[in-house]
């Protein structure tokens, strides 16, 4: 193996001047996530009450019945909590991996291609960013109004152009280091040089840039849903809930701040796996 | 200062008042109601002062705000518009003819119904010195409002044949009518019917204009300022100047007046009026009736099993209206007996509240062979209240053995797509308040697509019957005998009357005594 | 190539890419389901009024040509009238544009240093202040904006009461004429920009902390804030000013939660409502005019980073 090193691996993260930085593995972000991703994806199961019947009054404080109180129309809090997270962690994951993919077959492709050819392709998904990201989701909203779909297809739209740019740059720095032209030499197909020499060494980034994607995916679902945007009627939604529910607020505070937070939670969580992830993979060899 | 202007006004009504005689007995009967002197007396114990600036704040509707208010979309054009210029008049159930006038002494109906002379009130002058004559009027209504596409505008050319009105001097227009009615000063005096100098091609600040305030600045998206107009020809105002400002978003308003930055917010949402009830410098003036609008849901006759008017029945049945009102609007409504326009002096009379009955409901649906039957019902927050009424109807529909769910579509996009809004099978709706029969002309008779399938010649026969009736007596039992076909058979279910949720800072007054409370007026506002 | 050779071409570029994109934005709108004549009209409309309605606002004329007519409007300026209201769209970009430039670049004004100081603290001390910066910085990132803008709301304005809820703008003024009706929407903004510049700028001045030549420089004798600003912050801060750029441009036209929630008069909540209502020239010439913005920003960020290049350049 020569002693040319990708990007990733040459950063030693000294984290200073010179003291090496203590290393763990993410384990208890982890579990932290898949926890509350398990709480949104579940929780519909094991919901107490229906999320969308009118049971009592708006915005009762939370008793026996009703352990956190009712919502702006008399639902039930709790079961709409438990039910609200499914869809936006569904589409946010699927406009993550749709906008992923592209992501990545655009930055190689653009990567591998002629110098101008993949200047022409970095341009053109330029022009997909310099598009107002709002106007992409409303226009979709408003031409598929209520389609998961549409919200999906929106927030991958949003996100490809930055994930091209730096997939991109990952996989040009690979490609101009020695031994992928020394591979190439040798007789190795360009297939062979993509699968065993750019992919995993780009591994790297496209794992950061997902979660980084992925957080800025639950933020663009949830804000939609606070706008009224998306899957709208009783289908529990925390960006809705919280929308639905702040105006109420001194009213009663767990209507909004339970989806609020779990809002926070969820993407907190996610955002501190992206950014130990980042350390991790910075640290690792190439 | 306050003495000087009751002085003047005193004198000009004194001799509008000589005028009227010298002309003939025959105008007193039409005499305008002019302010008499007592409402200048104030309360027991306060008194209101004079002068102050009243700030006021709006939806507003942003980029497209105008100053041209016959095609100004939004609720605040209409606001500025009215205090900036004169109306024709405005509905006053306590007034002579069921109206108080503006500008206008009086409006004469021929005897045959075919033609309306609107007599107008000498001596009103626009602010650059000119007086109001007939030739402002005829301009107002048959170039301007006969031109607008606004849909409030259109009650103007529905009824009367304004391409032949006519001034006949200086202070009489006479409107020819399409077809005989009897209830025309009620279509006249709505209060959105103002006046503007003949020839009147642009809206811009400085124009002349006849209303009680002058308007000093305007920001479309942002506001406008008034100053009061001394010369006013009706109730000079209280205040010293006037501000209307736009603020889109209902808590931000109820913080602004809250905060102490205005004195009075337009409609805001039923959990924002909510929060303001324990506040104690603030209360509530909710609109009241005729004032309300209407939130229905319309059931297509063109698609099964709408069809069957046992269906339609077990629908009205099945709404839990009063749940509704408690719920949505937290009582601050009026629950609805599925008939729009309530208050209205041709809404009508006797008939019995449509109760809750699921019971009833059910079984219907059972004897027309339609349990279980599946249907989405689609709508939009077009204005607050009907996404949150119809998660309840679904829910309410549910316990009757249907099966439905809420399709709601973002905002704007409910009749933005027109045909496809048409062919609904259940779709949400509101009524904005105008008299019934003409509600009915309007948007339900003779096929309209917006009456969503019903075709009742027998009813449009009836209602145009009612209208052209001029005893009052019977064109009422006329009118309520068409409004109760439609409440037996109609496919519409109207379980709530909601009023504009307003709210003032307390010691605010006057508001509601300048009539039109959709639009607010402030005239006769004052400040604590 | 010289520096105005590149910006040369780049605006070319760019006029280029605008004419596409009002195309593309174009044809999306004349796609859409619904149109603007149920707004105009109102939904009791007979069907002669509304085929009235339709032909006044040449709604009933091919795509093709509608577009035509409004390049050739939009090239001599006029960008013509919203259907709804019939405001010159020239108008409202004029008055509301301008407000959301004034946002965007205050939450530049604010990030920035405050991302300089942070990042630089950060990545070159590293040990226990790092930890809690960068991870205070990523939970920061990880709020939604609308859950960050009414928190803010509720703490600084309801419970402390620090801060009006809504500042009311004197009319025919500016924001700036109310400067703490600022204060609420920059902070809300800044937040995530600011825990990404941060991150950024921590991971490369790290990096660049420990090349060869600031090794070099060190052993000269400069340390401290000489060593981080004139050296080190300069090879560290291109990732950074491409992402504050992207940020910073898309500010612009996405504010539309701070727009509602604290009533700024800003381009994003008119952009939506002439959405809602189908106004094809509003959001044509409001979408157009936010292109450019955003092409300007991301070219003034490009021209950052060739002089930081040839600063770079110089000190090697």
């Amino acid at each position: 193996m020569t002693t040319v090193l990708t990007p990733w691996a040459r950063r030693t993260r000294t984290g200073g001047l010179g003291t090496p930085r203590r290393h763990r593995p993410p384990l208890l972000i982890g579990a932290g996530t898949l926890l509350v991703l398990l709480f949104a994806l579940a929780g519909p199961l094991v919901a107490p009450h229906s999320p969308t019947a009118q049971l009592a009054a708006p915005f009762q404080q939370p008793d026996g019945r009703f352990l956190l109180g009712t919502d702006v129309l008399g639902r039930d809090v709790g079961s709409r909590v438990l039910s609200g997270g499914r869809t936006i962690v569904l589409t946010a994951l699927a406009g993550t991996a749709a906008a992923g993919v592209v992501g990545i077959t655009a930055g190689v492709l653009a990567a591998l291609a002629s110098r101008r050819l993949g200047d022409l392709l970095l341009r053109c998904v330029d022009a997909l960013a310099v598009l107002p990201a709002l106007l992409v989701v409303l226009v979709l909203a408003a031409g598929f109004p209520g389609s998961h779909t549409a919200l999906v297809a929106s927030v991958a739209l949003a996100t490809v152009p930055f994930s091209t740019r730096v997939l991109r740059a990952a996989a040009d720095t690979v490609l101009s280091s020695g031994y992928v032209e020394a591979a190439l030499a040798r007789g190795d197909t360009r297939w062979a040089v993509l699968r065993h020499d750019v992919l995993p060494n780009i591994a790297g980034p496209a794992l950061t840039d997902t979660a980084l994607r992925l957080v800025a995916s639950l933020h663009l679902t949830a804000t939609a849903g606070f706008l009224g945007l998306g899957p709208g009627g009783a289908t529990p939604d925390w960006g809705r809930m919280v929308s639905e529910n702040v105006p109420g607020a001194t009213l009663a505070a767990t209507p909004f701040l339970a989806p609020a937070l779990l809002l926070v939670l969820l993407s907190v969580c996610v955002g501190l796996l992206a950014g130990r992830l980042a350390d991790t993979v910075g640290r690792g060899a190439g | 200062m306050s003495r000087q202007i009751d002085r003047r006004a005193f004198l000009r009504r004194g001799a509008a008042g000589a005028a009227a005689m010298a002309v003939g007995p025959g105008l007193l009967a039409a005499c305008s109601t002019d302010e008499p002197a007592s409402d200048r007396k104030t309360g027991p114990g306060s008194s209101p002062r004079s002068g102050g600036t009243l700030r006021a704040a709006f939806v507003g509707g942003g980029a497209s705000e105008t100053l041209d208010f016959f095609n100004g979309p939004s609720a605040l054009d209409l606001v500025r518009a009215r205090a900036w210029h004169g109306t024709l008049g405005n509905l006053d159930p306590s007034g002579p003819d069921g109206v108080r006038y503006g500008v206008l002494k009086g409006i004469d109906i021929a005897d045959d119904l075919s033609a309306y002379t609107l007599h107008v009130r000498p001596g009103v002058r626009f602010t650059d010195g000119s007086e109001l004559t007939a030739a402002d009027v005829l301009h107002s209504l048959s170039a301007l409002a006969a031109n607008s596409k606004l849909p409030v505008y259109r009650l103007a050319a529905a009824n009367f044949d304004l391409a032949h009105a006519r001034a006949d001097g200086d202070l009489k227009v006479v409107l020819p009518t399409l077809r005989p009615i009897a209830d025309g000063r009620m279509i006249l005096c709505q209060g959105n019917f103002l006046v503007v100098k003949d020839g009147t091609k642009n809206f811009r600040k400085g124009m002349p204009s006849c209303g009680p305030f002058r308007l000093t600045e305007f920001t479309a998206g942002q506001g406008a300022a008034f100053e009061r107009y001394d010369d006013h020809y009706g109730h000079v105002p209280r205040l010293d100047g006037l501000e209307l400002r736009s603020i889109a978003d209902s808590t931000a308003r109820a913080g602004a007046l809250t905060g102490g930055e205005i004195d009075f917010a337009h409609d805001l949402s039923p959990v924002t009026a909510r929060t303001l009830g324990d506040k104690g410098n603030v209360e509530l003036v909710p609109t009241e009736s005729p004032y309300l609008v209407g939130l229905s849901f319309q059931m297509n006759m063109k698609a099964k099993p709408f069809d069957d008017p046992r269906v339609r029945e077990a629908f009205k049945l099945a709404v839990d209206r009063q749940a509704m009102v408690d719920t949505v609007f937290y009582g601050n409504a009026e629950v609805g007996n599925d008939l729009p326009s309530i208050g209205f002096p041709d809404y009508a009379e006797g008939l019995p509240q449509r109760a809750h009955d699921p019971e009833r409901a059910r079984a219907l649906l059972k004897e027309a062979g339609a349990e279980g039957m599946k249907v989405a019902l689609t709508t939009g927050p077009e204005t607050p209240g009907m996404v949150e009424m119809a998660t309840l109807f679904v829910e309410d529909l549910k316990k009757v053995g249907v099966r439905t769910s809420v399709r709601e579509l973002p905002a704007g996009q409910l009749y933005a797509d027109f045909p496809a809004y048409a062919a609904l099978p259940l779709a949400g709706s509101y009524q904005m308040p105008i008299p019934a029969l003409s509600t009915y002309q309007m948007s339900t008779a003779g096929g309209s697509p917006s009456a969503f399938g019903w075709k009742e010649s027998a009813t449009d026969t009836l209602v145009a019957k009612a209208r052209a009736e001029s005893d009052q007596a019977e064109a009422r039992k006329l009118g309520t005998q068409a409004q109760r076909t439609r409440w037996e058979e109609g496919n519409q279910v109207l379980p709530v009357f909601k009023p504009n949720l307003n709210a003032q800072a307390k010691g605010v007054r006057g508001i509601r005594d300048d009539l039109f409370e959709q639009f607010p007026g402030f005239s006769q506002a004052s400040l604590a | 190539m010289s520096l105005i050779a590149f910006v040369g071409r780049r605006l070319m570029g760019a006029a280029v890419l605008l004419v596409v994109l009002s195309a593309a934005i174009f044809a999306a709108t004349a796609v859409l389901p619904g149109d603007a004549v149920s707004a105009v009209a109102g939904m009791d409309a007979s069907d002669a009024q509304r085929a009235e309605v339709r032909a006044e606002l040449g709604l009933d004329r091919p795509v093709a040509e509608r577009y035509a007519d409004w390049v050739a409007g939009a090239v001599r300026g006029d960008l013509g009238r919203g259907f709804v209201g019939e405001r010159p769209v020239t108008d409202v970009l004029a008055t509301r544009l301008p407000n959301s430039l004034l946002l965007a670049g205050l939450t530049l004004a604010v990030t920035a240093p405050l991302a300089a100081l942070l990042g630089l603290w950060t990545g070159l001390r590293g040990g226990g202040a790092d930890r809690f910066v960068s991870t205070a910085a990523q939970v920061l990132a990880a709020v939604p904006e609308f859950v960050i803008a009414a928190l803010l709301v509720a703490v600084l304005a309801v419970w402390l009461e620090l801060l009006p809820r809504v500042s009311v703008i004197p009319l025919g003024g500016t924001p700036l004429d109310v400067p703490h009706a600022l204060i609420l929407p920059v902070l809300t903004l800044s937040a995530v920009g600011l825990a990404v510049a941060t991150r950024l700028l921590r991971v490369s001045a790290a990096d660049v902390a420990a090349t060869p030549y600031i090794e070099a420089a060190r052993l000269n004798g400069v340390r401290g804030v000489r060593l981080a600003v004139r050296h080190i912050l300069p090879n560290a801060a291109g990732p950074a000013v491409q992402a504050l750029t992207l940020t910073t441009g898309a500010l612009v036209g996405s504010a539309v939660v701070v727009e509602n929630v604290f009533d700024y008069p800003g381009i994003g909540r008119e952009l939506q409502l002439a959405v809602a209502a189908r106004d094809i020239p509003m959001v044509q010439g409001i979408a157009t005019a936010l292109a450019g913005v955003m092409l300007l920003v991301l070219l003034t960020g490009d021209i950052c980073a060739r002089l930081l290049d040839a600063r770079k350049g110089h000190q090697r």
